[in-house]
């Protein structure tokens, strides 16, 4: 009986330690990660430039910072497929399945180079400013943040009306909306604008955000474009109305001038610039996404600066564009590198890989002339993107603010809008940026004189591919460039993957026409 | 059923009453020697058992025991590869026993989940390995020791770097975006580390391949289970026996990547920098490797120790990689309470510090302009500024890239015999695991930047818990015997890290060890990053019953009931069932000539779980830009297990009283497989969220077979082969077409060279066709379709009218091994072939550098291979079938020669050995670059499963290794 005692006790404890222990608790709690509760983290990452307000409107509005000046996505669909910027195929360098070639000589299709990359982008930022217009905290729930998002938002969508024209207009999180047309992306654009303006400020926009003025700015685009996003066959009168009275708001708010010397606009430190209405503001530590000295410079150029990153030597300058500029107009030197280029002391800098055929031999000299788009466009030619300068020392990220609005663009918005209704009367906005660039004034406007000074000053902002559409030679022939005349190149097809992501789902996304 | 009836309800009656009807009246001792019929020398360590009785004893080192047993005692006497036997004992007061050796070799124990089976009674799939049939050699990672040994088991370490493990896969893709690596169970511990076993201290390794034998495990079965078994010390009377083993090799580079010659190279147009340098030379060494294990083992009837210390000096082929470990293992166990408590108590450490060198010097060293000089005549280094290119020596010898790794194990399993047959086992087991990164680019250096001195340091700690608590109870009644275990288990684990990162420092003195020199931190900005993962418990349920009748027909069921923190909180919990049959037909049939025929049959489901904690829940992610918190992922609260379902079919057979094998066939089926995917980014804030989304199917034959093609006298030879092959279908899945993988850069981005599609075999490589060179020295494609357009640009692979087409397999169709033991009175010979069947590889340094531009000579030397064509006029590389090279090989992986001295028995050493094994002693292969062992999933891309095929330029260059070793004990 000893023994029985003994192993009841025994047996005793086991069932204890086996349903006592036997925990079923399963939740999960992430202790690295923030998720549904937790305070709020808001605070102001000091900016070398400038403080973005602490506002809580950051996490929508730095998504502005994905895409506008990297590689990949909106900039390069928005370029590449232009006359002003161009990425070779460097030999075995810059192929890349082609992508960036049929780019550049619109054979288009799902898979074409950046676009995957600029609709992910726009929706990446079309969704926090919908998840914040939904949020509660009544820090962004006040009238002023909640316009501030809407005229967000309705940037994004602007970009996806003027890349893709068919898109879906979601508006709160998680819900599903079915693929809109064209012209329903437009009027919601519009609306959006207008509807945001009275709970706009009136005065100097803060640092990254916007002010009454930035929404008349993008409506003047707007407005200007309305032919093409509408699917019209000619320039309507009313539309023109709307572009000019938009443009006057901003040029008769007295906020903005233009700077003296174009530079000013796009250096490292253009904070103080006076003529940005809204502005991605690029930090190399705490806004990245500038990369233009990786994108453009060759390899060697790293020298140059004292990069920090080894440049990729893609992106370059048409010569024909190149060639558009006065050899005096101060837009020239300050948008594109060229000739012989030194390291920090002083001496040539040289391509050690150079190739034997190059008559330029070893030291880097970039020539506005480009020998072949491919297979072996050479590797130091081709005038580079130089327009926001790069700073000695610089991290892979830059410090220049990029101009998304800003009075230059505002002004030939005018004088476009004006001309195409026969009034000639722009074209003295036209020629104060001719004079600040130090070149002689044109005596009249025609389609073509404005289209090539809208190159000129809006050089590598991003405009160019919009331009050459308004303008209806976007299938002209260029540099190893064919002609074509297919409207639904105008959009760019719905990228393949976004194609398979919705597959299945409740709205899939159906393709452009053409593709 | 009535007999049934009654035993059940006598067998509850005694659960109730807890061992009141356990005797123990002992009386008399008998003594006696258990000897081998074959040569009649004595057998230590046979288990001697009084039937009926949990009284039993462990003959000693020379076959005697001693026992006390009651009267009409029957004594059983068993012990591994021998045929078990009883004896009456009468009156008897000696009794000696003669053990036959078990010729179907069917008859070892079989360590499985939760307990141990007669090999007879597995209806599974499982493949045990012991010692002997290990892989030999220079063997650093446990993983290596099975190598081409279980057939439907596929392990790759391409290259063979000393500091990475193996790539495990068994039966196909068991996954695609969640943990594909099989569960590990050491010493009973599930979800231990390999990284902490020596491979001297393994004593066996058991493979469940199905899921009918994995089912136990649940969870995290999917993808297998390798069940290891440390050595023990064996309960013998007395004595303590010392092990020596101990070893020197040398691994040489043992293929090269060829490349144009200086001379060559300023012939096809090269810059003459003025110097002749064998850079592939310049970056490898001869890597000479010391390894020493030394053992303790010992014990008595009740207790057994053992205790080892390993050391390991290790170098590889490149230059400065390599490891020191210290590794030191403990086990106690003891049997106490009249044999009723068994305690079994494990500890050990491990202590690696590691010199990972950079891969990239091999990359570079094919690459870098043969012309160039080492170092300027200033004695510093030549850099220039090429595209992804630097000098390879330079970025050994200006960088630093080390590591530490600690960790510690101790185990605590206590069995208690409540009744005669039923036990009750407590099993806990703790993991603990530190690991240190640091690395520090000079200033100097151009490698990964002009970053003025580069430091970063990264630490983690992880440590993992285990508790489980299972009953197991066994019953004889009749012809049937059953046996059931059910239990419960308990894991958990943590892990947090923190990574450091800053640049810019005044000089190089103090490496990253001094951090807050560095300028970043005036500037803000250094990168501090910190992570911690939650409390990740996975909790079961688990039941199994065994069911013998006649000794000849087994069946099995065991159900998993488990639950992970990782899943959504309505589909948290599991039930992962499990059915199994066995018959011995030879028992019931006589067939000619076949001793032996086992039929076995399972049905087995098992689950695998998502890679990353909080998948189910929103996510929000400070943001440096910004500094705020914002929405970054969302949550998929309906994320539910991975789940296996898989049936096979297998027959062990003895034919001839020769041959001896296994054939296994199986079909899995894969549902609701997690991956992380792209989804509508208008409605979803990051656009990627992990899903369940599709299914595979994977089927596969596997062959075992061991021949004793002769065993005359002192000579034997014993062949084995091992064949496995299987293939995967995609069944399901929310894209049914699509391109994968991405060839790179230089040039070459945007290039996916896989195909994906639903209804097709995974691993399918696809591409465009070379079809000859044009004028300007561009690639010109094959018009595939005849359409009379070439449509071969990457983008454009997936066009109705594109020209691609299936170029290969990244996946192997067959994989073979093909053991050799022979024996000569003291000389042993090991020869071991190992092949893979059926699988290409995509050459990417031919892809990128066979066919060079003119323009871009200077940048990169030209791959030079005898697959090359139009060498003197292609100047565009582009990927095509031109690259995509088969790869089948069989190579002499592994030659031992063995010779065991001939001690006299006066002698104090037990044994001696000395050995000599060459590993990679040759290779058949069609393929030009540095390696044709199979890329299961891209290196570049997380080991992608769905990415395959593709030899990437960082591959560790292999080796063939010489290693001299002795094996001494007393």
């Amino acid at each position: 009986m000893m023994i029985m005692k003994y192993n009841w006790k025994l047996s005793g404890l086991a069932a204890l330690v086996l349903t006592v222990v036997a925990c079923t608790d399963l939740d999960e709690d992430l202790k690295g990660d923030f998720t549904s509760n937790f305070t709020t983290v808001s605070y102001v990452r000091s900016n070398v430039n400038k403080l973005p307000p602490n506002d809580g409107l950051g996490g929508a509005f730095s998504r502005i910072l994905n895409g506008t000046a990297n590689h990949g996505s909106y900039f390069s669909v928005q370029e590449v497929s232009s006359d002003e910027a161009v990425i070779t195929q460097k030999g075995g360098d810059w192929f890349d399945g082609g992508i960036w070639l049929r780019m550049h000589r619109h054979q288009f299709d799902p898979q074409v180079g950046g676009i995957n990359g600029a609709w992910n982008d726009s929706y990446g930022g079309i969704t926090q400013c919908n998840s914040l217009l939904a949020s509660t905290d009544p820090q962004v729930s006040t009238p002023a943040a909640k316009a501030q998002l809407r005229f967000l938002r309705a940037y994004f969508y602007w970009r996806l009306l003027d890349v893709f024209g068919r898109v879906k207009l979601t508006t709160q999180p998680l819900v599903d909306v079915p693929q809109s047309t064209r012209l329903q992306v437009y009027n919601f654009v519009e609306s959006e604008l207008l509807a945001a303006i009275p709970d706009l400020p009136t005065a100097k926009e803060e640092y990254g955000r916007v002010n009454q003025y930035g929404a008349y700015a993008l409506l003047s685009r707007l407005y200007l474009n309305a032919k093409v996003y509408k699917g019209l066959s000619s320039f309507d009168n009313a539309d023109l109305d709307k572009a000019i009275d938009a443009a006057d708001e901003v040029i008769n708010s007295g906020l903005y001038t233009l700077d003296v010397n174009y530079k000013d606009v796009f250096d490292p430190d253009n904070i103080d610039a006076k003529e940005t209405i809204f502005v991605a503001p690029f930090d190399e530590l705490t806004g990245e996404g500038m990369n233009f000295a990786q994108m453009t410079l060759h390899y060697p150029s790293q020298l140059t600066f004292d990069l920090r990153d080894q440049p990729w030597n893609g992106y370059s300058t048409l010569e024909e564009f190149y060639n558009s500029y006065d050899a005096a107009d101060a837009r020239r030197a300050q948008n594109f590198i060229v000739g012989p280029q030194e390291d920090l002391n002083g001496n040539p800098i040289l391509d050690l890989a150079f190739d034997p055929a190059d008559e330029d031999g070893a030291e880097i000299n970039y020539t506005p002339k480009i020998n072949q788009l491919q297979p072996s466009g050479s590797r130091q030619a081709g005038a580079r993107l130089g327009k926001f300068n790069f700073k000695k020392g610089q991290l892979p990220n830059m410090d220049n603010d990029y101009p998304i609005l800003r009075l230059g663009e505002v002004l030939l918005n005018k004088a476009e809008a004006l001309h195409r209704k026969g009034d000639n009367s722009g074209l003295a906005l036209v020629n104060q940026l001719r004079a600040r660039a130090g070149v002689a004034n044109l005596a009249s406007l025609t389609d073509a004189t404005l289209l090539a000074e809208r190159g000129r000053e809006l050089f590598q902002e991003a405009l160019r591919r919009t331009d050459l559409i308004r303008f209806g030679v976007w299938g002209n022939a260029w540099w190893e460039k064919p002609a074509h005349s297919d409207p639904n190149k105008n959009v760019m097809p719905i990228p393949v993957e976004q194609i398979n992501a919705t597959a299945g789902s409740a709205f899939p996304l159906t393709q452009n026409p053409g593709y | 059923m009535t007999r049934l009836y009654l035993f059940v309800r006598r067998y509850l009656t005694v659960l109730f009453l807890f061992g009141a009807m356990v005797g123990f009246a002992q009386g008399r001792t008998v003594t006696g020697k258990v000897t081998s019929s074959d040569d009649g020398s004595g057998i230590p360590g046979v288990n001697i058992l009084e039937k009926g009785t949990s009284n039993g004893t462990v003959s000693d080192v020379d076959g005697n025991f001693s026992i006390s047993v009651g009267t009409d005692a029957t004594l059983v006497f068993s012990f591994v590869g021998y045929v078990t036997q009883e004896v009456a004992v009468g009156s008897q007061s000696a009794v000696n026993v003669s053990m036959v050796s078990d010729v179907t070799a069917l008859s070892e124990v079989v360590v499985v989940g939760y307990g141990s089976q007669d090999k007879k009674e597995i209806t599974g799939s499982v493949v045990a390995l012991n010692t002997e049939q290990f892989n030999r050699g220079n063997v650093n990672d446990p993983r290596q020791l099975l190598q081409g040994k279980v057939p439907g088991l596929s392990i790759y370490n391409r290259g063979g770097n000393p500091n990475s493990t193996a790539t495990f896969r068994l039966r196909g893709i068991s996954t695609i975006g969640s943990n594909s690596q099989p569960l590990i169970v050491i010493d009973g511990v599930l979800g231990a580390s390999l990284e902490n076993v020596d491979p001297n201290d393994i004593e066996s390794i058991n493979v469940l391949k199905d899921g009918s034998a994995a089912a136990i495990y649940g969870s995290r079965g999917s993808a297998g289970v390798i069940l290891v078994t440390t050595k023990r010390g064996a309960g013998k009377n007395g004595g303590t026996n010392v092990e020596y083993n101990g070893y020197v090799a040398a691994d040489r580079a043992f293929r090269r990547q060829p490349v144009m010659t200086a001379s060559e190279f300023i012939a096809a147009g090269g810059n003459d920098l003025g110097a002749v340098t064998d850079w592939q030379d310049e970056v490898t060494q001869t890597g000479v490797s010391n390894v020493h294990n030394v053992s303790l083992s010992g014990g008595t009837q009740k207790t057994g120790f053992r205790a080892a210390v390993n050391f390991r000096d290790v170098s590889g082929v490149l230059r400065k990689s390599g490891f020191d470990q210290v590794n030191v293992r403990a086990n106690f166990n003891h049997t106490a309470l009249n044999d009723k408590l068994k305690m079994d108590f494990g500890f050990s450490t491990t202590d690696r510090r590691s010199d990972f060198s950079f891969n990239e010097a091999l990359r570079y060293a094919v690459l870098f302009n043969p012309t160039a000089p080492v170092r300027f005549d200033n004695g510093e280094f030549f850099q220039a500024i090429l595209f992804d290119n630097f000098n390879p020596v330079a970025i050994l010898e200006q960088n630093i890239n080390d590591g530490k790794r600690k960790s510690i194990n101790y185990s605590a399993r206590l069995d208690y015999s409540i009744l005669e047959n039923l036990t009750l086992t407590m099993n806990y087991g703790r993991q603990f695991e530190n690991n240190f990164n640091g690395t520090y680019f000079s200033r100097n250096s151009f490698f990964v930047g002009l970053n003025r001195g580069l430091a970063r340091r990264f630490t983690s700690e992880s440590d993992f818990t285990l508790f489980e608590g299972w009953a197991t109870y066994n019953k004889e009644f009749g012809k049937f015997n059953l046996d059931v275990t059910a239990g419960y288990s308990y894991q958990q684990d943590n892990y947090e890290d923190v990574f450091i990162e800053a640049s810019r420092f005044q000089n190089d003195d103090l490496g990253y060890n001094q951090l807050e020199q560095s300028d970043d931190f005036k500037t803000g900005q250094a990168i501090i990053t910190s992570t911690q993962n939650p409390d990740n418990k996975i909790i079961a349920f688990f039941g199994r019953a065994n069911l013998t009748f006649d000794k000849g027909i087994y069946f099995n069921a065991s159900v998993r009931r488990e639950g992970s923190t990782r899943l959504g909180p309505n589909n948290q919990w599991g039930v992962f069932p499990a059915f199994g049959l066995g018959v011995d037909i030879t028992k019931y049939v006589s067939i000619p000539k076949v001793d032996q025929l086992k039929f076995r049959a399972g049905f087995g489901v098992t689950g695998s779980l998502p890679g990353q904690n909080g998948l189910a829940q929103d996510l929000y992610t400070f943001n440096r830009n910004t500094g705020n918190t914002n929405f970054a992922r969302n949550a998929n609260p309906d994320l539910k297990w991975e789940q296996k379902e898989e049936t096979n079919i297998g027959l062990d057979f003895g034919l001839f009283g020769k041959l001896t094998g296994s054939i296994d066939y199986f079909v899995r089926d894969i549902k609701d497989f997690v991956l992380e995917r792209d989804v509508d980014p208008a409605v979803f804030v990051s656009g990627r969220r992990t899903e369940n989304v599709g299914s595979l199917r994977t089927s596969g034959l596997e062959i075992a077979l061991n021949y004793s093609a002769i065993n005359v006298g002192q000579v034997t030879w014993n062949p084995g082969l091992v064949i496995g092959t299987n293939q995967t279908e995609l069944t399901s899945f929310f894209n049914n077409r699509f391109i994968t993988g991405n060839f790179g850069s230089p040039g070459q981005n945007g290039t996916p060279f896989n195909l994906v599609e639903v209804g097709q075999k995974l691993g399918t490589i696809w591409g465009p066709v070379y079809d000859g060179v044009t004028s300007e020295g561009k690639v010109r494609f094959k018009d595939l379709n005849g359409d009379g357009t070439i449509k071969a640009d990457a983008g454009q692979a997936l066009l109705a009218d594109a020209d691609f087409k299936k170029l290969g397999r990244g996946i192997p169709t067959m994989e073979l091994g093909w053991t050799n033991q022979l024996r000569f009175k003291n000389w042993d010979l090991n020869v071991f072939f190992r092949g893979a069947f059926g699988h290409s590889l995509i050459n990417s340094f031919r892809g990128f550098y066979e066919p060079i531009d003119p323009g871009a000579i200077n940048s990169y030397n030209r791959i030079k291979t005898d697959k090359a064509v139009d060498v003197e006029t292609l100047e565009e590389a582009k990927y095509s079938s031109l690259y995509v090279e088969k790869a089948d090989f069989v190579k002499l992986d592994n030659i031992t020669l063995g010779y065991r001295l001939s001690l006299p028995s006066s002698s104090v050493f037990r044994n001696v050995r000395f050995y000599t094994t060459v590993q990679n002693a040759f290779l058949i292969t069609g393929y030009t670059g540095i390696d044709p062992e199979p890329v299961l999933g891209d290196p570049e891309d997380n080991n992608n499963a769905l990415v395959t095929g593709i030899d990437r330029r960082n591959t560790y260059f292999a080796a063939r290794t010489f290693t001299l070793g002795i094996n001494v004990g007393f």
